[in-house]
């Protein structure tokens, strides 16, 4: 029996034996699957192969171990194109990082990009690459970080840009007065191909608008949302659905709370609401909101409007609804990080609310830079990120501890960062450069 | 051979030696795609040819890699298409030429075949559905073989219209009884399935429908003629259980709503009324014979459809209306309370299983029942006197020997009754009559059961509803202790004379009687007397009354030869008989003037006295059932029974007489009015101003819980409010009230 188990190969006129319980593990969908499988004349003495020796055996150990040993002399690019071949690319992006967490994070690359102007954005895509938009262009990468096409949308400046499912892009992007082009499209990540382009209608006409702000609702639901400038106040946020491709819902602008401008968009599945953010230094008062899309309420709302303001006091700059729903975490120019509780009810009073936590004093940085970037945040399961200047915190717990901070020698300030696909991504304001982060898979023992 | 032919060329790039311009492409020998190509296609041929096996996987597989990583991608894709889609043409001419039966066999013969080859050519073209289809927009190559085999064999123009019938065909001949593969219906279902669901929509599920849906048309159309409503309903079931038990077999699971709603469409909403209403064997006749498994099957099968339920529950509704109402206006059952009662009782009960039985405890059933029995035990205004009778009947005799559950399931159902009742403070009148009688004439059968009753009227109504009626049974703790006291204190001066048992009843408390006092005989008179100066010696400021019209009496009596009886009777008996002591005969008249009972009171017990056949211990002359001024009363010297106590009932008016009726009635109406007024004055004082129609309205929703007010009533209220300044009208809308504070 033990002998019927075992397969030989000759690779590239190399020899290896293995077993078939071992090849199971490459799964039927792959090229030593079909081979091996009773359809195709089973049981031969011996499979040639006429590909390359060494990489086989660094993709035959994979299957033995279910980890990736890459030695040397076999360039990273080559085992990708071997894999490729075997189709056991994606065993090879499973073995190459492992479940994310904040505070075993490596640095794993660093990508230089060519880009003229200031970075706009940086999105991490489910399987692990990512795209990064600088002015107009959109740069996208695939996991091993190879640069694909880059797309644009008629090479209109670029507001946000998020991944709809691994393959499929979605950017926003403002309109040129009287052109009618911008808005909101869909490319293919492989191919940068435009794929779809969103419409705003109202009153049953169709509208150019300015796109701002993306979110996605994620997993079942197929909305996705974005704030709106039309050219007649027509303001708010739009909701589409991005497999029809059609519009669905448009939230029109309330007075008093600005919604076409924001600068983030949050959908809470547990709420059934999408928080809405409008942030210094885009208005002069901050306003975040719940919105009810069903009955077009705001159930609830704050604002820090009338309080008089000089350039010290603590402001808004970034907010993010954490993960439980039940508050709203925010950060301010001191890397200060607070909260705002969601379920005290309707807190519209003045700027009351936040409960800031002091970690200011820790940092030690009265006043920041000259060339900084304004903070912003993330969470990723319970855990909470924020980048300020050229580095990221980690915090970690329900007390939010500062665990772990990520920082590179060059770049310069981090004016955007996003986790996708288990990995960090990190843009860096000078030299367009931008950095991968990941966790290394488990240790053997 | 290999390594000769590459010498072969090195030596000639010796020999032509050149430096080239760089080339960013490699161009390669523009035959060897060609080539390559026709290595694959003939594979491709071999494997629908179930050749396989000469052919080498790994060979093929670089064949197709080395072709989409020189470009030739849409050369390898173009060609797949085209030679799958000759086999499939071929296939198709094969499939058109099986005959008959053999039809389903063959294409189902040629889906598994195709199958298989669909899944070695997709191995072979694995790395061109993984880089060249993803990025060139085609369709993978699975998908791509599944809508060649749609587009050349299902929609097939020789093969479509055919493969659509024999499915309808061999369904049909299922319907009518014929065993079928079921398993070869399953694969080819399951084919149009792999097609995507619209094929197997469009090309099967649609046409089955409406076959179907017309099949059951006219089946049910053929039922309806000749069945009754059970059997109507059987057949139903059974074809809905057929066509559910085909989707599990064959069908896609998302057909059985669809089929099952044409089936419940067709057979069903389309005849529910006619079913309900049939003759003979509709909803009514399954209702009055308690045909469960009828009554069960039509309310879940009506439940399917719209509407279906409340068909159901709006017969039964009217049904239960009807007969509810012939019930409580039957005069025949109107003359026994304690039959009327039970008869509700058992009809209540017989719809309460069948609910539970047959309608699956539906809550809208419970309440329809409910709203029926409401409406109709309102129709009789006499309801509460007789629940209260019953429950005396019960409480007096009725319950004796039963336990402790028993009693609480009876008297549980009764606060059902209590519960519909619109006027529940003329039960209140009568049940607190009752008690009386029950407490003084010590006739109840259980204590805990009284008490027991008390306890659910008040959770019911509240605790003013029952305040009296505890107190009568304080009264009565309090009689006994105080009689027990007397005795010990005056026991020495008593002597022999006769023991008396006196309960002292609060005013107010008990129901108000008339007190016309007869004149007791002489031997009890002194020890009332003496029972009076006690009384009022322990309880200063007091007043006693005497209610002679409610004791009882033990007295000795001596008859011929010797025979001694002792014989209970009534307080009025009493006085009756001890006449007879110093007089033999005496005429109707002397008894009245000696003993001054009111005249209705005296015929009722006299009546008791002498005709009631057993317990004539006086003789009338003449002999007749009704007492009549001029009668003459002997006592009976020759009275013999077998027992020695003999206990001489008074003839009770079980029912009031009529104008006993009016006078209560009167009583509750006056009792109303107070109850009225503070209403109307507790909403006026929190509104203020209100109009008329408010006004009525409040009052109606505050009071309905003890009865329901006559809006005439209240507006009198209203008006001697006004007329008494607790309200006044608005100056300005005389349709307005205001409170004056």
């Amino acid at each position: 029996m033990a002998s019927r188990d075992r397969v030989r190969f000759n690779v590239g006129g190399q020899l290896f034996e293995t077993t078939s319980t071992t090849l199971a593990n490459a799964g039927r969908e792959s090229m030593l699957g079909a081979l091996l499988d009773e359809s195709w004349n089973p049981g031969q003495p011996e499979y040639f192969i006429d590909r390359n020796p060494a990489c086989f055996s660094t993709l035959l150990d994979l299957l033995r171990t279910g980890a990736l040993h890459i030695p040397s002399n076999v360039p990273e690019k080559l085992l990708y194109r071997e894999a490729l071949y075997y189709g056991l690319l994606d065993h090879v992006r499973g073995a190459k990082w492992g479940p994310f967490d904040g505070n075993t994070l490596r640095l794993a690359d660093s990508v230089p990009g060519r880009a003229p102007g200031d970075g706009t954005a940086i999105r991490g895509a489910p399987d692990g690459g990512c795209c990064v938009a600088h002015g107009s262009v959109v740069h996208v990468y695939n996991w091993m970080l190879e640069e694909r096409r880059p797309i644009s949308l008629d090479y209109q400046q670029v507001n946000d840009v998020g991944y709809i499912d691994a393959n499929s892009i979605v950017i926003t992007a403002r309109e040129r007065l009287g052109k009618g082009d911008g808005g909101m499209a869909v490319f293919s990540a492989a191919t940068g191909e435009l794929r779809h382009r969103f419409r705003v209608e109202h009153g049953r006409q169709p509208k150019s608008f300015t796109a701002g702000a993306l979110s996605l609702a994620g997993l079942d639901d197929h909305r996705i949302f974005s704030s709106c400038k039309g050219r007649l106040n027509e303001y708010g946020i739009g909701v589409w659905d991005h497999n029809t491709g059609q519009q669905v819902d448009f939230f029109y602008e309330h007075p008093g709370c600005s919604l076409g401008d924001a600068d983030k968009l949050q959908w809470l599945p547990s709420k059934n609401c999408l928080m809405v953010a409008t942030l210094f230094p885009r208005t002069d008062n901050c306003f975040i909101g719940l919105l009810d899309l069903r009955d077009k309420s705001i159930p609830w709302c704050w604002s820090d409007a009338g309080i008089t303001m000089n350039l010290e006091d603590k402001r808004v700059l970034h907010a993010i609804a954490m993960e439980d729903g039940h508050s709203i975490c925010v950060i301010n120019q001191y890397d200060d990080l607070g909260f705002i509780d969601l379920r005290a009810g309707n807190t519209n009073s003045a700027g009351t609310g936040v409960r800031w936590s002091s970690r200011s004093k820790l940092m030690n940085q009265k006043v920041p830079y000259e060339e900084s970037c304004y903070p912003k945040l993330a969470t990723h399961n319970g855990q909470l990120f924020s980048c300020m200047n050229d580095s990221i915190s980690v915090f970690s717990g329900s007390e939010h501890v500062l665990t772990s901070t990520l920082r590179r020698s060059y770049g310069g300030s981090i004016c955007d960062f996003s986790i996708g696909g288990d990995r960090l991504f990190a843009l860096h304001n000078e030299e367009n450069v931008f950095d991968v982060w990941d966790s290394p898979p488990c240790p053997i023992i | 051979m290999n390594s000769q032919s590459q010498s072969q060329s090195q030596s000639q790039r010796r020999k032509n030696f050149k430096i080239e311009a760089f080339k960013h492409k490699v161009e390669l020998d523009p035959k060897y795609a060609e080539r390559t190509w026709k290595v694959l296609e003939h594979a491709i041929h071999e494997i629908y040819n179930n050749n396989a096996s000469r052919l080498s996987f790994e060979e093929l597989y670089r064949s197709a890699y080395n072709m989409v990583l020189h470009k030739y991608g849409d050369k390898l894709y173009s060609g797949l298409v085209a030679t799958m889609t000759a086999h499939l043409n071929k296939i198709a001419k094969s499939v058109e030429s099986a005959q008959g039966g053999l039809f389903l066999e063959k294409l189902n013969h040629k889906w598994a075949d195709h199958n298989k080859a669909l899944q070695m050519i997709r191995d072979i073209l694995m790395y061109m559905d993984r880089s060249y289809v993803p990025t060139s927009h085609k369709t993978p190559v699975h998908e791509l073989g599944l809508n060649l085999w749609r587009d050349h064999i299902i929609h097939s123009p020789n093969i479509q219209a055919r493969l659509q019938d024999t499915l309808l065909d061999l369904v049909q001949r299922e319907r009518t009884g014929d065993v079928i593969n079921r398993g070869l219906m399953r694969n080819i279902t399951k084919m149009l399935m792999d097609l995507g669901s619209s094929v197997y929509q469009d090309d099967f599920e649609k046409p089955f429908l409406d076959v179907s849906a017309s099949f059951y048309s006219g089946e049910s159309q053929q039922f309806i003629e000749c069945c009754d409503c059970g059997s109507y309903l059987k057949k139903a079931e059974r074809r809905l259980n057929e066509e559910m038990e085909r989707v599990s077999h064959y069908l896609d699971a998302k057909t059985e709503v669809k089929i099952t709603s044409a089936v419940e469409r067709e057979m069903i909403a389309n005849h529910m009324q006619r079913l309900v209403h049939m003759d003979n064997s509709g909803l009514v006749n399954m209702l009055i014979d308690d045909k469960y498994d009828d009554l069960s099957r039509m309310y879940s099968l009506f439940k399917r459809v719209p509407e279906g339920l409340s068909t159901i529950r709006d017969v039964m509704t009217s049904y239960l209306r009807e007969r509810g109402r012939v019930l409580v206006t039957d005069t025949e059952r109107l003359k026994d309370p304690v039959e009327f009662v039970q008869c509700l009782l058992n009809e209540k009960d017989k719809h309460d299983k069948i609910i539970s039985t047959a309608f699956n405890n539906d809550k809208t059933f419970q309440n329809a029942l409910n709203s029926s029995f409401e409406y109709f035990i309102n129709l009789n205004n006499r309801s509460p006197e007789f629940i209260s009778l019953y429950l005396d009947d019960k409480l007096r005799k009725g319950l004796k020997g039963a336990s402790e559950e028993e009693v609480e399931v009876v008297l549980d159902k009764v606060m059902m009754l209590f519960r519909y009742l619109q006027e529940k403070d003329v039960f209140e009148k009568y049940y607190k009559q009752h008690l009386a009688k029950r407490l003084l004439s010590g006739k109840t059968v259980s204590d805990d059961a009284e008490r027991s009753m008390i306890v659910k009227l008040k959770t019911e109504c509240g605790y003013q509803f029952t305040s009296k009626l505890e107190g009568m049974f304080t009264d009565m703790k309090t009689s006994e202790d105080t009689m027990l006291d007397f005795y010990a204190k005056q026991s020495a001066e008593l002597g022999d004379g006769p023991t008396l048992a006196v309960q002292i009843l609060t005013t107010g408390s008990w129901p108000t009687q008339l007190t016309a006092a007869c004149n007791l005989p002489p031997e009890i008179l002194t020890v009332c007397e003496k029972f009076r100066t006690y009384y009022l010696g322990t309880h200063s400021g007091r007043r006693l009354t005497w209610q002679t019209n409610m004791g009882t009496a033990d007295i000795k009596a001596t008859f011929g030869k010797g025979h001694k009886h002792e014989l209970n009777v009534s307080t009025y008996q009493m006085c009756v008989l001890m006449l007879f002591n110093s007089a033999d005969g005496l005429t109707y008249r002397e008894i009245e003037q000696a003993t001054e009972i009111p005249a209705l009171d005296l015929k009722r017990c006299l009546q008791s006295l002498a005709c009631v056949k057993g317990k004539n211990v006086l003789r009338k002359e003449p002999m007749s059932k009704d007492i009549s001024e001029e009668d003459v009363f002997y006592f009976n010297d020759k009275f013999t029974s077998k027992f020695v106590k003999v206990k001489i009932g008074t003839v009770v008016a079980q029912k009031e007489s009529e104008p006993e009726k009016q006078e209560t009635r009167q009583r509750v109406e006056e009792d109303r009015k107070p109850q009225i007024e503070a209403a109307i004055v507790r909403i006026m004082k929190s509104r203020r101003v209100l109009d008329h129609n408010s006004i009525v309205a409040e009052v109606t929703k505050q009071l309905q819980s003890r009865f329901l007010p006559n809006p005439v009533v209240i507006k009198k209220r209203i008006e001697s409010l006004i007329e008494r300044e607790f309200l006044e009208r608005d100056k300005a809308d005389r349709k307005l009230y205001r409170y004056l504070a």
